[in-house]
């Protein structure tokens, strides 16, 4: 699918195609002109990176993926200082990381337009870490938010997110989530516009010096900026629709996905004001909507924002209007038109839907649960097997962001906590410094070059002594594969340098550097158990390729890897390989006996290294 | 005119692919589509449902199916479709089902069971309309050599058996200008599925 021409992305103007959401996000950046992108991966955000660096060349525009997110929007404010039209996309934790740098180019503002496409995750469908919801943030910073609802307006929104930024000249977000980043939609393609991609920076102290006195004049302005934005644009990006009929006038309002969902409930006789800029809401807008009301109610996932709001505006329309939000409505984890009807329906006099018969039904259906898994063959697995088997249970395991955040579930258990993306080290260091006991941080190499490094410099420099076990994959995988500094690759697959992690440890004056092969256990326990005991800081590089990405090149290219299986004479059914190394592609038969899988096995080998029987082996082809 | 399809699976199987397929195929007809493609930690052999939606301009919005809307549950692992039930009604959905097993590792390590292709179809049965059971990965494996047509050819039945209402060439296009490479084994089981009887 990364074939420029034939991506649907790519169409000639007019033609209808289906895009998901992220890549009609990308889509309304190329008709918007958009000369430079930088991007950080992160889910539910991460296809509009891929798409971007699938399309740069072709397209003509400059694409990067960047250390983190916040190195990633400094450098699209960068471009858009010289002004450049600069687009940068995240998750929402992505925004945590970069709002350092976030809040003060509110400030100074930009020349060519700066969008930021920030993804929220309602029930945390791709996250571990926390639930948050970004618009509280964007408030502080005062910037301005727009929300698309469908495909079709993540073209609109973001080519109206670059005209809004360069008109007031300020960065805008274009807030999204989940159900948008991933949902599939009918969209018409507009022209696309030939990016500009060279600018200049201008020097202007009037514009840039953001220190006091000059400091409150701008934050000055800032406001200012906002108060123009709400009367000249708010209103235009939100609408009306439908009348509030019945004995009790009633109005919905919703933005997002949510308009989605309450429009597929084709409610007669409401009133539904669609929300698409969430900051600043317009309060002319709803002043209107809420006038003749009797009760309103509002739509949102996550935080009472736009409800708050609401019942700020009420008061002043009508004391007696009745605003209803999460009152009735959960501030946990995404919506569906079931579930808005299920709690809207006694406000509007309707009958809920009885689902007694179908739920009794349901709880006839037993069948195993399916979490994810990290996948046959994954080096992670091996590592922490090897881990495990050397140390046994008595270490604290500080887990970290990756593929390998899936060592939390059973058999292994090897996360004791998971915060974010270079924390794993960081609290470490504090769990040393108070405790006695021995940390193993497990930290993945993306995430040694996203937050990592600053960490570990942090253990050197006050002295604290875990074991740090460097799971290198050689990608930043669990995104979906991305390049990152460690591996000589950018964006698009060009040649760059490669920052070689043991380089820069030895940088940092640690002595204890062992790499190893991730799928040569012996190598693996033997080093574990020496370095377990140094006491010193001590990091083992467990290095082994993702096996997803080499079991794809392999098929490419025709030399796929053997296949093992388990010879039943010799297997002592003792279950080590499932009940202890949990390779999703052996199972444990109804019988008792235990069989690999031919078409999942991916020929890692070391099942064969772990089983006490020596019962595995590669199979010599047959076909 | 209106369509609900539930497609589901297993990471790793092609799941996405299918649903983008699916949702080409809707669009070469002219319909509206709309759906989802839940891709985040899930993708590691977690289930992986999306839907795809279709039909005249106007008549859908939300990306979500509602609970009992669907009109074809497609799995692409037996008990996936099982999973979905939520999403199904006796009085109108059909149930497509590939007899493609992926024991999940936690069934191994807790002893739940994995249940029988049999006992399947009987948990099935109260919220299905109609079931088809068909040995797409094994027969595409068989015949063809990879597991992986078994998409192809689950849409074959579909089209075959009128459990789809779209045209077998917006099918046949739509897998064309989707799938990066073996177009000609893709074909051949999506034919494998058109003649299936069962
Ligand atoms: C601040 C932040 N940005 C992005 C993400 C999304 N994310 C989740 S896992 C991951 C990949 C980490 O890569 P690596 O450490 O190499 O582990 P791998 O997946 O390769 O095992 C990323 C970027 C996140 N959770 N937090
Ligand atoms: S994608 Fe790669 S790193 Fe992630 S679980 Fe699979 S093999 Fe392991």
């Amino acid at each position: 699918m990364s074939n420029p021409d034939t991506m649907d992305v790519l169409q000639k103007a007019g033609k209808k195609v289906v895009l998901l959401g992220n890549e009609a996000v990308v889509r309304g950046a190329l008709e918007a002109g958009m000369g430079f992108s930088a991007s950080y991966p992160g889910t539910p955000s991460s296809e509009i990176g891929i798409t971007l660096a699938a399309i740069a060349d072709k397209a003509g525009f400059y694409c990067e993926w960047s250390t983190n997110e916040k190195t990633a929007f400094e450098a699209c404010v960068g471009a858009a200082y010289c002004g450049v039209r600069a687009l940068t996309a995240m998750k929402h934790f992505g925004m945590n990381v970069a709002l350092d740098s976030i809040l003060p180019v509110v400030y100074t503002g930009v020349k060519g337009g700066l969008v930021l496409v920030i993804a929220d995750d309602p029930g945390g469908f791709s996250s571990a870490q926390s639930e948050q919801d970004v618009r509280y943030a964007l408030r502080m910073g005062n910037l301005p938010t727009i929300e698309p609802s469908n495909a079709q307006e993540c073209i609109e929104f973001t080519k109206l997110a670059f005209e809004i930024s360069e008109k007031y000249e300020t960065p805008v977000v274009l807030r999204t989530t989940t159900f948008v980043n991933h949902c599939l939609g009918s969209v018409k393609l507009g022209a696309m516009k030939k990016p500009r991609t060279q600018g200049r920076f201008e020097k202007n102290y009037e514009r840039y010096y953001n220190i006091r006195p000059a400091i409150q004049k701008m934050h000055r302005a800032v406001l200012e900026r906002l108060e123009r934005i709400e009367k000249e644009c708010a209103g235009k990006l939100n609408r009306v629709e439908g009348s509030a009929g019945g004995k009790k006038k009633v109005g919905i309002v919703a933005g997002g996905v949510c308009y989605e969902h309450v429009k597929e409930l084709g409610l007669k006789d409401v009133k539904i004001a669609k929300i698409g800029m969430s900051y600043p809401i317009s309060r002319e807008f709803v002043v209107k909507f809420l006038k003749g009301l009797d009760e309103a109610i509002v739509v949102e996932e996550l935080e009472p924002i736009i409800e708050n709001f609401v019942k700020q505006v009420a008061k002043d329309v009508n004391l007696g209007l009745k605003v209803h939000g999460k009152d009735i409505l959960p501030r946990v984890g995404e919506f569906s038109p079931d579930l808005i009807y299920e709690r809207i329906a006694p406000v509007l006099g309707l009958k809920k839907k009885d689902w007694k018969e179908q739920e009794k039904l349901l709880a006839g259906i037993k069948i195993p649960p399916r979490k994810p898994v990290l996948c046959q063959g994954c080096p992670h697995r091996s590592t922490f097997y090897a881990v495990k088997k050397t140390l046994g249970e008595n270490f604290v395991w500080a887990g970290d962001i990756g593929c390998y955040i899936l060592g939390i579930y059973e058999p292994f258990k090897m996360q004791d906590f998971v915060i974010s993306m270079g924390a794993g080290a960081g609290i470490a260091h504090g769990i040393c410094k108070v405790s006695g006991q021995k940390p193993v941080v497990f930290m993945g190499d993306g995430t040694f070059f996203h937050a990592g490094m600053p960490a570990i410099a942090n253990l050197v420099y006050n002295d604290s002594r875990p074991l740090l076990v460097i799971m290198d994959n050689g990608i930043t995988a669990m995104t979906g594969h991305q390049p990152h500094a460690g591996m000589g690759k950018r964006a698009g697959g060009k040649d760059a340098p490669s920052i070689k992690i043991e380089e820069v440890l030895k940088g940092f004056g640690i002595k204890n550097i062992a790499i190893v092969n991730s799928f040569n256990q012996k190598q693996v326990q033997e080093t574990v158990k020496e370095f377990a005991k140094k006491d010193e800081l001590a990091v083992i590089i467990s290095r082994g390729g993702c096996r997803l990405l080499a079991k794809r090149e392999a098929r490419r290219s025709g030399k796929d890897f053997p296949v093992f299986e388990i010879d039943q004479a010799k297997c002592t059914k003792c279950g080590e390989c499932v009940m202890h190394f949990a390779c999703p592609a052996i199972l444990k038969k109804d019988n008792g006996t235990f069989m690999i899988n031919p078409d999942l096995c991916w020929g890692c080998s070391v099942c064969g290294q772990i089983c006490p029987a020596r019962a595995i082996r590669a199979k010599v082809k047959t076909v | 005119m209106k369509f609900n399809v539930l497609l589901t699976g297993v990471g790793g199987e092609g799941v996405l692919l299918a649903s983008a397929i699916l949702a080409r195929a809707a669009n070469i007809e002219g319909y509206e589509v709309h759906g989802i493609q839940l891709h985040g930690l899930a993708q590691r052999g977690g289930s992986i449902p999306t839907y795809v939606r279709f039909g005249d301009k106007g008549g859908i919005y939300s990306p979500i199916i509602p609970r009992g809307g669907a009109d074809l549950i497609i799995g692409l692992e037996t008990i996936e479709a099982a999973r979905s039930c939520y999403f199904a009604d006796k009085k109108k959905t059909n149930f497509l089902i590939d007899t493609y097993t992926v024991v999940p590792v936690y069934a191994n390590l807790s002893g739940v069971k994995y249940p029988s292709e049999k006992e399947v179809e009987k948990m099935i049965a109260p919220f299905a309309k109609s079931i088809t059971i068909v040995d797409a990965s094994r027969l595409t494996k068989e015949k063809l050599g990879s597991a992986l047509y078994g998409n192809a050819m689950a849409f074959g039945v579909a089209i075959g058996k009128g459990l789809l209402p779209l045209k077998r060439k917006s099918l046949e296009n739509a897998m064309a200008e989707t799938i990066p490479r073996d177009m000609e084994k893709n074909l051949q089981a999506f034919k494998m599925g058109l003649e299936f009887r069962g």
